[in-house]
């Protein structure tokens, strides 16, 4: 592992939650919104939403420490005929600027609720393709460990996995400044704050459920298509990380999120909650790393290198 | 350049080999180098004073009263004195060999050790090519499958090192006891009993007890131990059947080329086993005769050879006069036939460093005398380097007083030097000629490319810079400019006209050349050659344009077999020697080992047998495995090792078999460290299919990195693995030695040959 | 179409001694660590031991001198997100280091391991066939440094004519990946791609 592939392993994993992050923020916004108006539901995300932006900056920044070039950077967009790298980048720059885009009428509320929601969704839809292109980089015969329907799958749920759980550790922390700033305004934030813990760790727990399906299947596929000894590596030379990364993300989304449930049904455990939320997102996110790192580690090129 | 801690004496001796250099003018060097020269031998006379060999500083030093040279076996091995006593031609001449052409009507070749991709100049694997699709048939006989089997083989017969003396002997032991003149003739009578002595008792040299013949050694009658294939086999390795086969399929095949390596030579104790290759030869029918020979020394005239006999170009000389004796050295005998040798100070190759760092030596058998070496002078080479006993080599260059080394790049000899003086290559002088091509194109004109780098002068310059500081006549050591002397060469070069007889000059001197030429101080004679000579300035060399049957084709010994009366071998007998006493007495004389005028096989001292503690009950010993040593792609011997292009490309593995390294808990790509008795070194492992399990080879030429601290030499120097163990006429047995091997567990960090600084000891400012 | 130029690898011949890649190397400049030639050595077999002897059991090996195969689908141009690479109307595969920014995506998309990283200048490096000496009228380096004549280039569908369609022996990828302007002859003991018995017998630091 150098430097070039930490690069790599912080550009997607970031890349990844911001769209994540930014499509549960919308439906979250958007149920909330009908439930308690408009204006509890920019209370509940806006000062998330703005957390969004550093994150899939610091991604990219990241993302030029794996090249040999960084000058030329720009140059890279220009092959998006052919190559998904291209298009990678093309949706990055994108999303960023759509994502801006919208944070900035949001925050500044320009524009009506129905036009800031098209391109929040405008922006969202560039965010998934933007995913899709990021596992697409990876499909290629002479790489079989990646080379598999279970990239693109994986590289989803991590996003959704990360994206749900970054919003609810966002979402404690605003909650805990709103109450800081203005304990009036705390109690319906409490309920709404626990009503979105709830689905969040409702949805962890089936996301988790959709990773511990895909993660062996993976590995049975990579034995299945020549990619055997990527497999190999993940029972053997890896299998500790591996074994690592899965109960830290059963940890994160599965038992902390069903704490997190529990934590939330009723009113009084803020504090409680608030820890298990922190700490489900912190599990997954170093147990995703932990799956990044061995996405790379495991990789095998096929022919002559 | 001059090393740091160096001074007049000596100067902390002790840090030979890892000291900082630090650069002096050329006045002060040669001045410097003068002085010690003239102290040292005004305090301990000229037999202190060792000339490693290379260049022409003897040229000096003999007109200076003299110094002690060496003599060694090198790339021949024991062929030299065997070859020189039992045939009559020496060591590197190729006279066995037939022409070329002729070996396209060869149906089999068998090739004993014989690399010919990496261990010959010019092409010998394309000329195989050429026969093959002859539909000749390949078999290698060697414990490597090599790059030359991997393209030529049809067969690979792996054998144990040492031991193709053995093989070769059950194979003799098969035609004897098969062959029936009527009904099934393997054994070729006629030229036995006419062109040899010593087969049977009935063809005994005079004074010979006919006991001793050759055939009765081979059925056992006297020693009581038949040499049957199963004999043989216990101890090569081959299974008795195709031992038997082979010989049967050899002396039923009309059209055989059978050949040895040099290879198989250098070894410990094989003093007998080119007379056993070749009494094969001789009795399998494959000496003289068209399409047939029995070779030896697949040297840089490959399967073109027959040098001696007749060059189709043939090299002129380049006229520098000799100064004379080097009165050190009491008498310049022939070293391969002086008997008894004639008592010199003259040191044997395989036991010099010894010789040096004990200060004694054996002059003949028995003769120990002191000796006081406290200069040595490497005009050039790389003995230290390239000679067995390195670790003695070492120690012996830290124990003189004073040494010298002439090079271009800093070379093991230079390393371990007190002064090194940078000398040019032919590019950086008025070129040079390059006399070792095949007998077709005998001649390479190396011209200058560039002016000499940095400061580097030629070598006559040096010897006559010293000559004159040592207050000799200079203009005896350089009488003639370089060029001049190149010149002479190429005038006095000959080449075979159509008629395969007559001669004619190879180049035509027009009288214009011959006045461009005064110009440039070279004085020529106007000639009339094949070429013009600025053709063959451009060309760079001359080749003969060659088809079959034409006039040059030669078949080996093919007179001396029609005639053996008229036409003697140019030895004592006239006749091939199966029984030689002659060449028993020289090996007695030399008081290493002791061998009988018969080919009789002798175990080498690190051979198969010794790998065991009792071979009789098969119990191995502290140093299981065979080791021997190849030559390797990445440098001719030792030259080149510096170019991290070559070392990337060659890693300077060790190869051992996936057998004996399971044994050992081994790994693919481990280090592992081989011990032998002599040394230690730590080198990557290839695991390879290719090599006999129980063998294993260290390439050959690996320049020396020692780890002071463990002992432990870090770049695989061939050297430091083979220890001084002089046998027979002196040899340098390379491909004989014991090793254990084991993953190497030490605090070393080896990291791959082309990350490893190169041997730069002064970067320009 | 025009002219495609391609090399026919005489793997028969080849006797490892890797003088095509140290000359591609002398005549690019090239670092020790960039090969655009390499020759990769393949080999097997096993033995069996009789009566304290070890007797070879089919054992065999082979040298293949590879480089960029120039192919007819290259992917490394497909992958490259700047153009820096692109495939000539002859067929030569060329990469524009000014273009290039050192992703290195192409070495993941080349089964040949072609496109090689120069550390020192942030950039890819690979195989330009000689196109300096080509324009002179010269043979690649790799060409004129082989002994046994084994490196031959030309139009590949002349030198498909001349030695067969064989693109793919162990170890070398399945030609169905980029389709390489390559024509392999094979040597007496070569096997089939994907099906060898045999494996790679350089050190990894030597390939």
């Amino acid at each position: 592992m150098n430097v070039r592939e930490w690069a790599l392993i912080t550009f997607t994993i970031l890349a990844q939650m911001s769209v994540g992050s930014f499509i549960v923020l919308g439906i979250v916004h958007y149920f909330v919104g009908k439930k308690a108006g408009e204006q509890q539901a920019d209370e509940l995300s806006d000062r998330a939403l703005l957390a969004i932006g550093p994150v899939l900056a610091l991604g990219m920044a990241a993302s030029l420490l794996h090249l040999g070039n960084p000058l030329n950077a720009y140059k890279a967009v220009t092959n998006l005929g052919t190559s998904w790298l291209s298009r990678e980048i093309f949706f990055g720059v994108l999303f960023a600027v759509a994502g801006a885009a919208f944070a900035v009428m949001q925050w500044k509320k320009i524009a009506t609720f129905q036009v800031r929601n098209v391109i929040a969704m405008v922006a969202a839809g560039i965010g998934i393709a933007l995913v899709y292109s990021m596992s697409m980089v990876y499909m290629m015969p002479t790489r079989p460990g990646w080379n598999l329907i279970t990239t693109p799958v994986s590289f989803f749920a991590t996003t959704l996995l990360l994206g749900v759980l970054a919003m609810g550790a966002a979402f404690v922390a605003n909650y805990w400044y709103v109450q800081s700033k203005n304990p009036g305004c705390a109690s319906e934030q409490c309920v709404l704050l626990r009503d979105s813990l709830r689905w969040i760790a409702i949805s962890s727990i089936v996301l988790l459920g959709f990773q511990f399906v895909v993660l062996p299947l993976s590995i049975a596929l990579m034995a299945a298509s020549g990619a055997t000894e990527s497999a190999a590596m993940f029972v053997g030379e890896y299998g500790a990380l591996f074994a690592l990364r899965l109960v830290l993300v059963f940890l994160g989304a599965g038992v902390l999120g069903i704490f997190v449930y529990r934590e939330a049904q009723s009113a009084g455990h803020e504090r409680m909650m608030s820890v298990l939320a922190y700490g489900a997102f912190a599990f997954v996110l170093v147990g995703e790393i932990v799956g990044r790192f061995l996405f790379y580690a495991t990789a095998t090129h096929f022919g002559l290198q | 350049m001059k090393r740091k801690n160096w001074a007049p004496g000596g100067g902390k001796k002790e840090l030979r080999g890892k000291d900082e250099w630090v650069r002096i003018s050329w006045d002060e060097a040669l001045t410097l180098v003068a002085n010690e020269i003239i102290r040292i031998q005004a305090k301990y006379g000229n037999k202190s004073i060792f000339v490693s060999g290379g260049s022409e500083i003897g040229r000096a030093l003999t007109l200076f009263g003299g110094y002690v040279p060496s003599y060694g076996t090198t790339s021949g091995g024991s062929i030299h004195a065997t070859k020189t006593t039992i045939l009559g031609y020496t060591g590197y001449v190729n006279a066995m060999m037939s022409d070329r052409m002729d070996h396209r009507k060869t149906t089999l070749f068998v090739h004993w050790g014989l690399n010919s991709i990496s261990s010959s100049g010019g092409n010998p694997t394309y000329n195989h090519l050429q026969n093959k699709k002859n539909g000749a048939k390949i078999i290698a006989i060697d414990p490597y499958y090599t790059d030359a089997a991997q393209v030529l083989a049809d067969e690979w017969i792996p054998i144990r090192p040492n031991t193709d003396h053995a093989m070769v002997l059950g194979m003799a032991y098969t035609l004897i006891t098969a062959d029936d003149p009527k009904p099934n003739p393997l054994i070729d009578w006629d030229f036995l009993n006419r062109c040899t002595l010593g087969f049977d008792k009935d063809h005994m040299p005079t004074g010979a007890d006919p006991k001793e013949n050759f055939k009765d050694y081979v059925l056992g009658t006297y020693d009581g131990t038949p040499k049957t294939p199963e004999w043989a086999s216990a101890i090569c390795g081959i299974d008795a059947a195709r031992i038997r086969s082979l010989a049967l399929e050899i002396a039923k095949t009309k059209n055989v080329g059978l050949g040895m390596s040099s290879a198989t030579a250098r070894q410990q104790n094989s003093d007998s086993w080119t007379q056993m290759f070749y009494t094969f030869g001789a009795m399998s029918g494959h000496i003289g005769k068209p399409g047939s020979f029995t070779a030896d020394g697949y040297y840089h005239q490959n399967f073109s050879g027959l040098r001696c006999l007749v060059d189709i170009v043939q090299p002129g000389s380049s006229g520098l006069p000799s100064v004379g004796a080097n009165p050190v050295e009491e008498k310049a005998a022939d070293v391969w036939t002086a008997l008894p040798q004639v008592p010199g100070t003259r040191l044997c190759e395989s036991w010099m460093w010894k010789a040096i760092a004990d200060g004694k030596y054996q002059a003949v058998k028995g003769q120990w005398r002191d000796l006081n070496i406290q200069m040595i002078y490497h005009g050039g080479g790389a003995k230290l380097q390239t000679v067995d006993g390195m670790s003695d080599g070492i120690a012996a260059h830290r124990k003189v007083e004073f040494v010298v080394s002439q090079s271009q790049i800093l070379t093991t000899n230079s390393k371990y030097a007190d002064i090194v003086l940078p000398v040019t290559t032919p590019w950086e002088r008025d070129g040079g000629m390059v006399i070792a091509g095949n007998r077709e194109f005998g001649l390479i004109w190396g011209q200058q490319v560039t002016k000499p780098l940095f400061e580097a002068k030629d070598d006559l310059w040096i010897a006559a810079e010293i000559g004159k500081r040592l207050g000799v006549d200079a203009t005896k050591i350089a009488p003639l400019s370089n060029a001049q002397l190149v010149y002479n060469q190429i005038v006095g070069s000959k080449v075979l006209k159509d008629d395969g007889k007559t001669t004619e000059p190879l180049v035509t001197i027009s009288d214009n050349d011959v006045k461009s030429l005064a110009e440039a101080g070279v004085v020529v004679k106007p000639q009339a050659g094949r070429v013009a000579l600025a053709k063959f300035q451009e060309l760079g060399f001359y080749q003969v344009p060659r088809k079959p049957g034409d006039n040059f084709e030669v078949v080996a010994l093919k007179a001396f077999r029609e005639d053996p009366v008229k036409n003697p071998l140019p030895n004592k007998s006239g006749k091939l020697d199966i029984h030689s006493k002659t060449l028993a007495d020289i090996i007695e004389s030399r008081g290493w080992s002791t061998i009988k005028p018969i080919p009789a096989y002798n175990p080498a001292q690190e051979g198969y047998e010794a790998t065991f503690k009792d071979f009789k009950a098969k119990v191995k010993g502290e140093y299981p495995l065979q080791l021997y040593t190849i030559h390797y792609y990445r440098r001719s011997h030792s030259v080149f090792d510096n170019i991290l292009t070559l070392r990337r490309a060659f890693p300077h593995e060790f190869f051992m078999n996936p057998i004996d390294a399971q044994a050992r808990g081994i790994q693919h790509g481990d280090i592992v460290l081989i011990r032998s008795r002599h040394g230690k070194t730590i080198r990557p492992v290839s695991l390879t299919e290719r090599i006999l399990p129980g063998v294993v080879t260290l390439p050959h030429g690996a320049w020396v990195e020692m780890d002071e601290a463990s002992g432990i030499d870090k770049a695989g120097a061939d050297n430091i693995i083979n220890g001084t163990v002089p046998t027979g006429q002196g040899t340098s047995g390379w491909n004989t030695c014991n090793v254990q091997v084991e993953k190497y567990t030490g605090s070393i960090e080896l990291k791959p040959d082309y990350q490893w600084p190169q041997r730069i000891p002064i970067k320009e400012a | 179409m025009a002219k495609q130029l391609g090399f026919h690898i005489n793997s028969s011949v080849c006797a490892n001694c890797k003088a095509c890649q140290v000359a591609c190397q002398d005549k690019n400049n090239l670092p020790a660590a960039i090969r655009w030639r390499r020759v990769v050595l393949y080999g097997g077999g096993g033995w069996v031991e009789k009566d304290g002897r070890w007797m070879p059991n089919g054992v065999f090996s082979y040298s293949v001198s590879f480089a960029c195969m120039h192919c007819e689908n290259p992917l490394c141009v497909q992958a490259c997100p700047t153009g820096a690479l692109m495939k000539r109307a002859d067929g030569v595969v060329l990469i524009n280091q000014d273009q290039c920014v050192g992703c290195r995506y192409c070495e993941w998309a080349c089964p040949y391991g072609a496109p090689q990283f120069n550390e020192a200048k942030g950039v890819m490096t690979k195989c330009n066939f000689c196109e300096d000496l080509l324009a002179q009228g010269q043979n690649p380096a790799c060409v004129d440094a082989c002994p046994m004549r084994a490196i031959e280039y030309g139009d590949i569908a002349e030198l498909r004519a001349k030695y067969g369609t064989l693109a793919e022996v162990e170890p070398l990828p399945s030609a169905s990946i980029t389709l390489p302007h390559a024509v392999v002859t094979p040597h007496r003991n070569a096997q089939a791609s994907g099906t060898g018995t045999g494996k790679i017998m350089n050190l990894p630091e030597e390939l």
